[in-house]
């Protein structure tokens, strides 16, 4: 009778015995958690602060992140978006520091490999940005150039330039994350190297009769210019 | 930081020579073909004009490789008597050595203005050394109110054919004027008299790794003489005949350096500029006169066609910095024909502040902003072309000083949106 | 580029071609010697904070021919008031902030609620009106021009347009609404077309011909917030303190204004500014709040001369009025067709649902009680019972913004 008991009990037991080991961590993962969650509203009201004394917004309106952030739906201000976005980052880093702090190997691996991703993540969302504010200064100057001497198709080569920036600054950041980059890469060299044969392709082809016409009004124009006779702009 | 960047043998130079009472500079590069000319003319000048006076002949040069300071150091003339009744009482003495520093006119002037002080000169004169209309009377013209007028600083004005100094007159004169008060014509003419005062106070300026050492040393010079306060007259010299520009230096970059510099004294002159309404003639010297003027086409329609490639492509651009108001204006301006162009004087002088406050708000890129004027300002040049095209030479410096009155009538928009 | 028909009892003037904005504004600048012009905006501290307002500020900034600038300042504290006093300050002309959360603007609203005025809620019709009473105790300006302070595409062409017929001495209107085709890529402005109009013209058809209709009709975009008018208008005109703003306002002109006086201006040729969101549910709230009130208005307007609203004409009202609503959407249909324009016809209908139970919500509270009134009273009324109300209101504001 005794060890029928046993059977039951010793199993119970050896739960309840487990529990009681594992109660320390479960404990110190909620108030891991709760100190986090309490840290990282701190920290996103400070951040908000910040960023609006340094007018932040406006900067972001300069540099056309506003835009995109239209572009994407995304109606709040920039200073409280990045402010959320920090935010749930240290949410999820409270959250990995929560779990590990239950000691179970699973968990922990999970853990491990989360923090070792986050470099990652990190270089690639300054990858992004970075490419995104360059790529938008780039063929800005572009644009600018090419209205100024004449170009007919400024804007339209001012937009090419920046669509194969965004891509190559997309393919470095899909790189950077590790997101198949075989694939990546070999997308990356069809698609641009498409896009350069399919432009030299059209010029050659689709652009003989324009590029004739271009060069023999350039050279009209230069004609008619140089017996017309310049004005001295200073 | 006074004289230690000029070289030693500059220095036993200045020590032979001690004193002087006109220093008159000469910036070069590569000007081997106009500096004898130049020379030539400052040295009958000072000779005609000043024969008492002890004066130094200084040419600054950038690193000339077509033996251009030789020229300089051979120039001089041998009979004086052909232009000269008496002789010449003082030797005149000659410094020609290359500046050292960021390449450009402004650290050529700056050697100027530091022998001008080493030599405790009383007046000083710096003219271009592509001059090919110079005569000895601009030496007279630019130094006599300096030395006999108590004036700090002359100004050149020149006699230019009407469609000439298109920036000068739709950009840099109207707003200069305006800004400061001071109807100065040639802001940037690059022939100027100023006092040794001026010249040891210029020197005293933190500015010579910025860049005004590269460009903009003239209208930098013009706006630290009004804005503070010193003396300013202007002198008529006459016509302004130059070596062709560079073709290789575009309007584009031209447009920057001018307008760049232009806009930026305006920060650090702001509480100078804010409070000045209207302006002041100042004292001129010179006998005027008119010059005919022979007949220049110049092809309108492809300023026009570059301007409405503009509204095309930069709209998202102009509208941000000109507001919808003037921007829907401008769009109009696009609709016209090239016959009936016109550009109205109070838009254009609404855009010049709308850029100005640009600039000021750092809303884009600097170049990006001062380049992406030039459809406009090929735009108003073009207007001005088709609207000056039979008038004389005094209708046509009427136009300007309407748009003058404009620019002066407006500033009120400039002042409460500057912030 | 727009047609040139004359439509309805009062004058169309339309946007034909690319009219010069300078000489536009060269004349205002002559003519406004002789009639001077109040701005007046109602703004929430929120709108200083959003993409709209620093455009019409920059825009405002280059305008001369304006004598004087009241904003009426909604939801701000003491220190947003003065945040707001620097924003406004490239505006050459003066501009004076009515702070409507102040202390000293605060003791007016309770001055007028000692000696029985009822003012209404917070909201536009009631800062409107405060600026009107500002306006009149100035006494200095003898055209008051208003606009919103959401619009996103503001060009200073608008006010322009919008000023003109009353500032001109030789047209001689009281008082001119702007319009403007509300559209992006698709039809924007559903309440003007698929409540308004369809239910005026629903309402004509069940009581035959009215006037007061027709001039409603009349108008192309009633429910736009810009209008400008001669300061007497402001004085005797009462305006409603809630959502029926617009429409109670062109009920009050029509009142005391011939038609031959009133008109309409094309003002922009594009025009965006917040969205509302619709919520079919909830009548307090957002659209849905603002299409009941214009439906009682509409009502109210209609009983005071006269209409005979009985039960049995709400029931026929709402039938014919999804008709109406249904035909619109058709209208409009071809018309997105034609222009290739987006066009949700799905969610058209939705929204014509929704109005429909406006309408019928709006019905019932007209029923329960015709009496309900939102309108503020003018100020000719107010001034013979507070004789020195202008003064102080006047003080109050100057003070603030000392």
């Amino acid at each position: 009778m005794m060890d029928f008991l046993n059977l039951i009990f010793d199993p119970l037991r050896e739960v309840f015995l487990k529990f009681k080991s594992f109660l320390p961590n479960l404990l110190a993962m909620l108030v891991i958690m709760l100190l986090g969650i309490i840290m990282a509203r701190i920290i996103r009201v400070l951040l908000v602060k910040f960023l609006t004394a340094i007018s932040f917004d406006s900067w972001c309106d300069r540099m056309g992140f506003t835009t995109l952030m239209r572009k994407g739906d995304l109606w709040g201000k920039p200073a409280v978006t990045l402010g959320a976005i920090v935010y749930w980052l240290l949410i999820m880093i409270t959250l990995m520091v929560g779990l590990s702090a239950l000691q179970i190997v699973a968990v922990d691996n999970l853990v491990a490999q989360f923090f070792s991703y986050m470099p990652r993540v990190f270089s690639a969302a300054l990858i992004l940005i970075i490419g995104y504010v360059l790529a938008g200064f780039i063929s800005r100057g572009v644009l600018i150039a090419a209205v100024n001497s004449g170009y007919h198709y400024a804007k339209l080569l001012a937009e090419a330039i920046r669509a194969l920036l965004i891509l190559l600054i997309l393919a470095m950041t899909m790189e950077q994350l590790q997101i198949a980059p075989n694939i990546v890469l070999a997308a990356f060299s069809i698609i641009f190297g498409g896009i350069v044969v399919a432009l030299s392709i059209s010029f050659g082809v689709g652009g003989i009769d324009a590029a004739k016409r271009m060069i023999e009004r350039d050279s009209g124009e230069n004609r008619a210019s140089k017996s017309s006779g310049d004005i001295d702009h200073i | 930081m006074s004289s230690v960047i000029l070289r030693a043998e500059v220095q036993g130079q200045i020590e032979k020579i001690a004193q002087a009472d006109i220093v008159v500079g000469i910036p070069s590069f590569n000007n081997a073909g106009t500096i004898g000319h130049v020379v030539r003319a400052v040295q009958a000048g000072l000779g005609k004009y000043f024969p008492s006076a002890r004066a130094v002949i200084v040419n600054s040069d950038g690193g000339s490789t077509d033996n251009t300071m030789e020229t300089v150091r051979n120039t001089s003339i041998e009979d004086f008597s052909a232009i000269l009744l008496h002789h010449r009482v003082e030797p005149i003495s000659k410094i020609s050595f290359p500046y050292s520093g960021i390449p450009g006119k402004g650290s050529a002037f700056r050697a100027i203005f530091q022998i001008a002080q080493a030599l405790d000169a009383k007046a000083c004169v710096v003219v271009d050394s592509d001059l090919r209309s110079i005569t000895p009377e601009w030496v007279e013209l630019l130094v006599k109110p300096v030395l006999e007028g108590g004036f700090d600083y002359v100004a050149p004005l020149y006699h230019r054919h009407k469609f000439d100094g298109t920036i000068t007159n739709s950009i840099v004169y109207p707003l200069t004027r305006a800004l400061y008060g001071k109807r100065v014509r040639q802001p940037i003419g690059g022939d100027f008299g100023f006092s040794g005062r001026l010249a040891q106070f210029y020197l005293s300026k933190d500015v010579w790794e910025s860049d005004v050492a590269r460009f903009g040393i003239d209208i930098w010079m013009t706006t630290t003489a009004i804005a503070n306060g010193f003396r300013v007259a202007q002198s008529f010299l006459g016509a302004k005949i130059h070596d062709a520009k560079d073709p290789g230096t575009d309007l584009s970059s031209m447009l920057y350096q001018v307008v760049s510099a232009t806009f930026d004294l305006m920060e650090g002159y702001a509480d100078a500029w804010r409070p000045v309404r209207g302006s002041e003639d100042v004292p001129s010297f010179g006998f005027e006169y008119t010059v005919g003027l022979e007949q220049v086409n110049v092809n309108t329609g492809r300023m026009l066609h570059l301007f409405r490639e503009g509204i095309r492509s930069l709209h998202e651009m102009w509208r941000d910095i000109l507001g919808a108001g003037d921007f829907g204006e401008v769009e109009r301006l696009g609709t016209l024909r090239d016959e009936d162009f016109v550009f109205p004087l109070s838009l254009w002088t609404r855009i010049v502040y709308d850029y100005a406050i640009a600039f000021h708000r750092h809303n884009f890129a600097r170049e990006h902003l001062i380049k992406s004027l030039v459809p406009l300002y090929l735009a108003k040049t073009a207007a001005f072309i088709i609207a000056a095209r039979n008038m004389d030479a005094s209708e046509a410096e009427a136009e300007i000083e309407r748009l003058c009155m404009e620019f002066e009538s407006s500033k009120d928009y400039l002042v409460t949106s500057w912030k | 580029m727009s047609d040139f028909h004359q439509t309805g009892i009062i004058t169309t003037l339309h946007q034909l071609g690319k009219s010069s904005l300078d000489r536009l504004e060269a004349e205002l600048y002559s003519f406004s010697r002789n009639r001077p012009v109040a701005l007046v905006l109602p703004a929430l501290y929120s709108e200083f904070e959003g993409p709209a307002m620093p455009g019409i500020v920059q825009e405002l900034a280059k305008v001369k021919y304006l004598n004087e600038v009241v904003l009426v300042l909604d939801k701000a504290s003491e220190k947003e008031f003065q945040r707001v006093r620097e924003f406004m300050s490239p505006i050459p002309t003066e501009v004076k902030i009515v702070h409507n959360d102040g202390k000293r603007v605060s003791e007016i609203y309770q001055t007028f609620a000692r000696h029985g005025f009822d003012v209404g809620e917070r909201g536009k019709g009631r800062s409107v009106w405060l600026a009107y009473g500002y306006v009149l105790a100035r006494r200095r300006s003898d055209v008051i021009a208003l606009h919103d302070c959401d619009i996103l595409t503001y060009s200073r062409e608008l006010l322009a347009r919008l000023c003109y017929p009353v500032v001109n001495p030789n047209l001689d209107y009281a008082f001119c609404k702007g319009y403007y085709s509300r559209v992006s890529d698709k039809f924007n402005g559903r309440v003007t077309r698929l409540l308004v109009t369809p239910l005026v013209r629903a309402i004509q058809q069940l009581i035959g011909p009215h006037e007061f209709l027709s001039f409603l009709d009349s108008f192309r975009y009633p429910l736009a917030g810009e209008f400008c008018m001669i300061t007497d208008m402001a004085r005797v005109n009462r305006i409603p303190w809630d959502w029926g703003l617009e429409v109670g306002s062109l009920a009050e002109v029509h009142r005391n204004f011939s038609p031959r006086r009133i008109c309409q201006v094309d003002i922009a040729a594009n025009y965006d500014h917040k969205h509302q969101v619709l919520s079919a549910d909830d009548a307090s709230k957002g659209l849905m709040k603002m299409t009941v009130d214009i439906c009682k208005s509409i009502f109210r307007t209609l009983a005071s001369e006269g209409v005979v609203f009985s039960d049995g004409l709400f029931k026929s009202l709402l039938v014919s009025y999804l008709r109406q609503a249904e035909d619109t959407i058709l209208k409009y249909e071809a018309d997105a067709a034609i222009n290739g324009f987006k066009f949700d016809r799905h969610d058209e209908a939705k929204a014509v649902e929704a109005f429909t139970k406006a309408i019928g919500m709006a019905t019932q509270s007209f029923m329960e009680n015709p009496m309900a009134t939102p309108l503020i009273p003018n100020w000719n009324r107010v001034t013979s019972a507070i004789p020195d109300i202008f003064e102080m209101l006047q003080i109050a504001v100057d003070a603030d913004n000392q």
